[in-house]
């Protein structure tokens, strides 16, 4: 139980950080950035939408690591791979909340600075490609059990992966409607100083939320995990003295 | 055998999606290799610009538009070529749209060698610089201005 309470305690530690670069992330973004010179004040979606991006795909690598561990480890070490197996759940879950900001973030955007909601070109595309896959992924955890599903759905989220550096090339690979990168874009790409700064702060604070949600949503599918097993053994339990 | 007819239901599942997914890609890239078209493409398309639903992309010469209504006419700037644009839509083009902006024109090829548009969009530099002398936090950037701050 001692565990337990520090296990309690680093997560309320985790809470207060994660409020405080929430805070000081939006403090940030909307009073201290400055206003930018062609779009104006709509510019600061940015702030969110970008970081959100970046921690999505972020969350989706922890996915993608925890299925290939979890296909490489269920037979000779089943208890790794279903703690692996906790882990692709739980980041690829919080991956698709912020994919789906992504997503709502954009098309707010966009109407005001392109004129349109949405648009067939390749960065919109392959990140609504992006957000179905791994919507796809969480349907099918949620619909089929057993470890049969959990090897399909870690080969899902291997193929799923795929499509996150396509989604971060498309802009540099094709014509696309969205602009291209602001950060490491090249020639005629770039941010000033102090916008930089906040989109720092966003990104971090966002990542530590993610973060919090994952480890807590880990915890619940373990015990979940464990839950399952008791049933099964006392299931098997039962059978046994029934047969004796 | 219940888990295994279910197991090979889910697999099809799972096929279904990827192959969905891979045509939607291939597709894709084909559409996008041609998002939109650059002025000299358009204008080297011989017939075919004619025919084809377009995207055309280029900047707006300074003083070109002329509006009414929702409406407006302009000129597409691409280096030394140019394309007349009439836009004719519901709504009036976005506040992005103006002098030396990025734009997409959507819409035909005439003729006449002017480009019938029925929709506009902008497309946005990704190089943000503060507006000059506005909001606070730019302490460091604006030299603290009275004077009435644009957008």
């Amino acid at each position: 139980m001692h565990g337990d309470k520090r296990m309690k305690l680093l997560r309320g530690f985790l809470i207060l950080l994660t409020l405080g670069l929430l805070g000081y992330g939006f403090y940030q973004a909307i009073y201290v950035a400055p206003t930018e010179a062609t779009m104006g004040d709509v510019q600061r979606i940015f702030y969110y939408h970008v970081p959100s991006a970046m921690v999505s795909f972020l969350f989706f690598f922890a996915s993608f690591v925890g299925s290939i561990i979890y296909l490489a480890t269920r037979r000779n070490h089943p208890s790794r791979a279903l703690a692996a197996d906790a882990l692709a759940l739980a980041s690829a879950e919080v991956g698709v909340v912020f994919c789906t900001v992504v997503l709502i973030t954009g098309p707010l955007w966009a109407r005001p600075v392109w004129g349109i909601w949405w648009t067939w070109d390749a960065r919109l595309t392959t990140t609504m490609v992006l957000w179905l896959v791994y919507v796809s992924y969480l349907l099918l955890r949620r619909f089929a059990a057993g470890p049969q599903m959990q090897t399909l759905a870690a080969v899902l989220a291997i193929f799923g992966y795929v499509d996150v550096p396509i989604v971060y090339m498309s802009t540099r690979w094709w014509r696309t409607q969205h602009p291209a990168p602001v950060i490491g874009g090249g020639d005629g790409s770039g941010l000033a100083p102090s916008m930089a700064t906040a989109l720092w702060w966003n990104v971090l604070a966002w990542l530590a939320w993610g973060i919090l949600i994952m480890v807590v949503r880990y915890a619940v599918e373990r015990r979940r995990q464990r839950v399952e097993q008791h049933a099964a053994l006392r299931a098997l339990e039962s059978s046994l003295e029934v047969a004796l | 055998m219940q888990n295994k007819a279910h197991g090979i239901r889910i697999a099809a599942a799972v096929v279904v999606i990827l192959a969905t997914i891979s045509y939607l890609a291939v597709t894709g890239v084909q559409a996008n290799k041609s998002y939109y078209v650059t002025i000299q493409e358009l204008q080297g398309l011989g017939d075919k610009a004619y025919t084809r639903h377009l995207r055309v992309a280029g900047n707006v010469a300074p003083g070109s538009i002329e509006r009414s209504g929702t409406n407006a006419t302009f000129v597409l700037l691409e280096n030394d070529k140019t394309v007349r644009v009439s836009y004719k839509g519901v709504e009036p083009p976005p506040d992005t749209f103006k002098d030396n902006a990025q734009a997409l024109a959507v819409g035909t090829y005439g003729r006449d060698g002017v480009f019938h548009a029925t929709q506009l969009q902008a497309k946005c530099a990704s190089k943000y610089a503060p507006a000059p002398g506005a909001k606070p936090g730019m302490q460091s950037t604006a030299p603290a201005s009275s004077g009435t701050a644009t957008m």
